[in-house]
């Protein structure tokens, strides 16, 4: 696996986390909801990140019986998951810019 | 399955094209046999419900599963997590016991059937035990490596395009004629040893009912 696409998907984690702490989602819905933010992945490298955060208990999903339409898988952040976002937050804060800073300083030469 | 059910009547909205695929796909998850069943038929739904939604709105399905369908699948069977070992053992002695008494009640049935018709056919067989044991024994190895043989084959033909001809006798010599060879070289070969027993045929039923009877236990409590 190349370095590029481990970052990936440790910051694509992140973001679903935070997708979660703000509200409960099914599979196709979290997709599209990260295309809006703008973030576009391959909407099937979901479900390995999805299996993945269950298997860790950061996240639980629950199959919800729906009257019209099909059965739905939704998932929620556990007390774990919401730690582990807060420690996300923090490693991304601590990141965000001198990574960013580095990397200007190298294209102005 | 509930669930199962529920796949099997959503598939059938798919278009050709793409009912090919997540077939493929589904086909080849499935076959990761130490794998939990509810966590693999929940990931399969929601594969599913997610390609109907592309499906809707004209969007290709490599949207969904990448350019490389089988490395995808690999991803998604690498996450699951494994089935409890009990679970398994339970069911491969199951698979033995019913194996065995379906041999066992049919030798002792067609046999008793036929020595009613036939005057020549003995009713009583001698059986050394030794050689039962290790003819036994060997038959299930044979058989447990075919039937691993058939899902790793199975789980490789997914995503390929071979002819129908080739693929019937290439599979036809791989598990039909070789391991049934062995079987026969198995059973002719083998020296007779160990304790030698008398056994008036008819008993064979009674033990293959009690094979049964234990395949049967081990089942639920799977």
């Amino acid at each position: 696996m190349s370095i590029g696409s481990q970052l990936l998907k440790g910051v694509l984690e992140g973001c679903i986390l935070a997708i979660m702490a703000r509200e409960t989602v099914y599979g196709y819905e979290l997709a599209v909801k990260l295309q809006t933010q703008g973030i576009d992945v391959s909407e099937g490298s979901i479900y390995p990140i999805l299996l993945r955060l269950q298997k860790e208990e950061l996240i639980i999903g629950e199959i919800k019986k729906s009257p019209h339409g099909p059965n739905r898988k939704y998932y929620q952040l556990t007390d774990k998951g919401k730690k582990s976002l807060q420690a996300f937050r923090l490693h991304w804060e601590s990141l965000k810019y001198p990574v960013d800073r580095l990397l200007e300083e190298k294209e102005e030469k | 399955m509930e669930m199962i059910k529920d796949n099997n009547q959503k598939r059938e909205l798919l278009n050709e094209k793409n009912k090919k695929l997540y077939e493929d796909i589904l086909v080849y998850v499935r076959l990761s046999y130490n794998k939990s069943e509810q966590e693999t038929e929940e990931i399969l739904m929601e594969l599913l419900d997610h390609l109907l939604s592309l499906q809707k709105e004209d969007r290709d399905a490599s949207e969904l599963f990448g350019d490389n369908p089988r490395s995808y699948a690999d991803e998604i069977i690498g996450e699951l997590p494994k089935t409890v070992t009990r679970k398994s053992l339970c069911l491969f002695g199951m698979g033995v016991c019913y194996f065995f008494a379906t041999f066992t009640f049919f030798q002792g049935f067609l046999t008793t059937l036929l020595s009613y018709i036939f005057d020549h056919i003995q009713t009583s067989r001698t059986y050394a035990l030794g050689t039962v044991f290790v003819n036994s024994f060997s038959s299930v190895v044979i058989a447990a490596l075919v039937v691993y043989g058939m899902i790793r084959y199975l789980r490789w033909s997914c995503f390929n395009t071979w002819s129908k001809a080739f693929e019937v006798i290439f599979t036809g010599v791989l598990f039909g004629i070789i391991p049934f060879g062995l079987f026969i070289a198995l059973f002719y070969f083998m020296p007779a040893f160990g304790v030698v027993i008398n056994l008036d045929v008819y008993w064979l039923m009674p033990i293959g009912i009690i094979l049964f009877l234990i395949g049967q236990w081990l089942r639920k409590r799977a």
